[in-house]
């Protein structure tokens, strides 16, 4: 992102109570709305706005081969595959194009931090709001200092 | 380079076998199962605790099938271990000889004899293919240098089966993306939803960039198939065999006749390079499928793969 928003990140970053509050802040919008997992690097506007840590599997690049008929979840067989409902969303949002990406492993020391302020500090991909997939290398950066 | 990745780019047809390791510390009983398989396939896929029953490693039970004259393809997957894990793992098992590995996310864990098991699932099965990749090159995911990389022939799994189709291919994509040289599919027992995915794999473009191998699996009785179309996800048995298999007179037989067909079809079918017969503990019935299929012999390398890790 751009020195602003780095230099906004880690002002946030610097205090226990902003820091907490953007953490909280986020929850209360992507908790309800999105079913957000809190992994702190956000990949919800590629994935038609639909958590993929909802899978039991954890499956970033889903889905997994075992998906029942009509797009049931092989572990819990009364519950959506996330993955199918991310793939009817975004044939809906006209989206799909974005589902190409592969994401890489997950940096388990942003779990429970901020993913607005990690996309400010650059750590994480930025939002996409675009429908094409755009392609963005990350560079790989320290983790926030606290959580 | 293995001999199966040296077949594939050579443009044969390769068979692949499939070995469940034992549920215990049996070495004899791997070399034993061996003899079925020598000559007869060009190399054989161990499993890494499949359905999540414990047995033995799939490591080591693929050095013990490179000691019997085989060449193994080491399943791997991310159930049971993290990325500190699966990285010493392959280069572990690339100094023990093994060539071909297998990157699969995993059965999930309540589905197996240790239910309370917590599931790792630090990777999934295309970042797993994305950090094999990255070995290979000479790098672990964390980019530090590897000073004598791996160099494995890596390959991913694929579900023809499964809905969604298009969400598959995109899938499929990914994984060929991440580094995947050969996919191994779910066994063949319906060749509407089969035909149609092969198609759109050919439409992409992908059966030039990833050499597709095709599952089939005898089974012996009806019992085996109504099994799996009711408590296997993801699986897709056509009614035309379940009731073939019901009016046979002797259902091996049928069984035998049915995965010999599918083998033939699956070789005239445009984008298949090979077929992975997976017998469940049924491995002593691969060389009459593979004689029937008309796939003997099977054609000789000279190199053995031992060679070049001994270079390094
Ligand atoms: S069926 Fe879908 S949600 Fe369930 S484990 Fe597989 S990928 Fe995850």
């Amino acid at each position: 992102m751009s020195k602003l928003s780095e230099a906004i990140a880690s002002f946030c970053e610097k205090y226990a109570l902003l820091n907490k509050s953007a953490v909280v802040a986020e929850n209360i919008v992507k908790k309800p709305v999105f079913g957000c997992q809190d992994c702190g690097q956000c990949v919800l506007s590629h994935d038609a706005f639909t958590c993929p840590m909802r899978c039991p599997k954890q499956i970033r690049n889903g889905p997994c081969g075992g998906t029942r008929e009509k797009g049931f979840c092989e572990v819990y067989p009364d519950r959506r595959c996330i993955w199918w409902l991310i793939n009817e969303r975004s044939k809906k949002m006209g989206r799909q194009g974005k589902l190409r990406k592969y994401h890489i492993p997950v940096d388990r020391r942003l779990e429970r931090t901020s993913a607005w302020l990690n996309m400010f500090a650059g750590r994480i991909l930025p939002m996409d709001l675009g429908k094409e997939l755009k392609e963005v290398e990350l560079i790989k950066k320290d983790p926030p200092p606290m959580r | 380079m293995s001999n199966f990745e040296r077949l594939l780019n050579q443009g044969e047809f390769v068979v692949c076998g499939e070995m469940g390791p034992p549920q215990s510390a049996d070495k004899a009983a791997i070399i034993r199962k061996c003899d079925y398989f020598r000559g007869v396939v060009d190399a054989v896929n161990l499993t890494d605790n499949q359905t999540a029953i414990v047995r033995m490693s799939s490591i080591m039970a693929s050095v013990f099938v490179v000691e019997g004259g085989l060449e193994p393809i080491m399943q791997m997957t991310c159930r049971d271990r993290n990325r500190l894990a699966l990285q010493s793992d392959i280069l572990g098992a690339y100094a023990a000889g093994i060539e071909n590995i297998l990157c699969l996310t995993g059965d999930y864990q309540t589905f197996g004899n240790h239910p309370e098991a917590k599931g790792v699932f630090d990777l999934d099965s295309v970042q797993l293919i994305h950090t094999l990749r990255e070995m290979n090159e000479g790098r672990f995911l964390s980019g530090d240098e590897i000073k004598a990389p791996p160099k494995m022939f890596i390959g991913g799994a694929a579900n023809p089966f499964a809905e969604p189709l298009d969400l598959r291919i995109i899938r499929l994509g990914k994984k060929i993306r991440a580094g995947a040289n050969f996919i191994q599919t779910q066994p063949v027992f319906d060749f509407v939803k089969f035909d149609k995915w092969i198609k759109a794999v050919r439409d992409e473009g992908y059966d030039q960039q990833v050499h597709i191998i095709a599952g089939v699996m005898p089974v012996k009785s009806v019992k085996a198939l109504e099994y799996m179309r009711e408590s296997v996800p993801g699986m897709s048995i056509a009614d035309e065999y379940i009731s073939r298999m019901k009016s046979a007179a002797d259902p091996k037989e049928e069984g035998v006749a049915i995965c010999v067909e599918t083998i033939k079809r699956l070789h005239k079918t445009q984008g298949v390079k090979g077929v992975h017969i997976m017998p469940v503990l049924w491995e002593s019935i691969t060389p009459r499928i593979v004689e029937e299929a008309e796939l003997l012999p099977r054609p000789i390398l000279t190199s053995p793969h031992q060679e070049e890790v001994e270079v390094q």
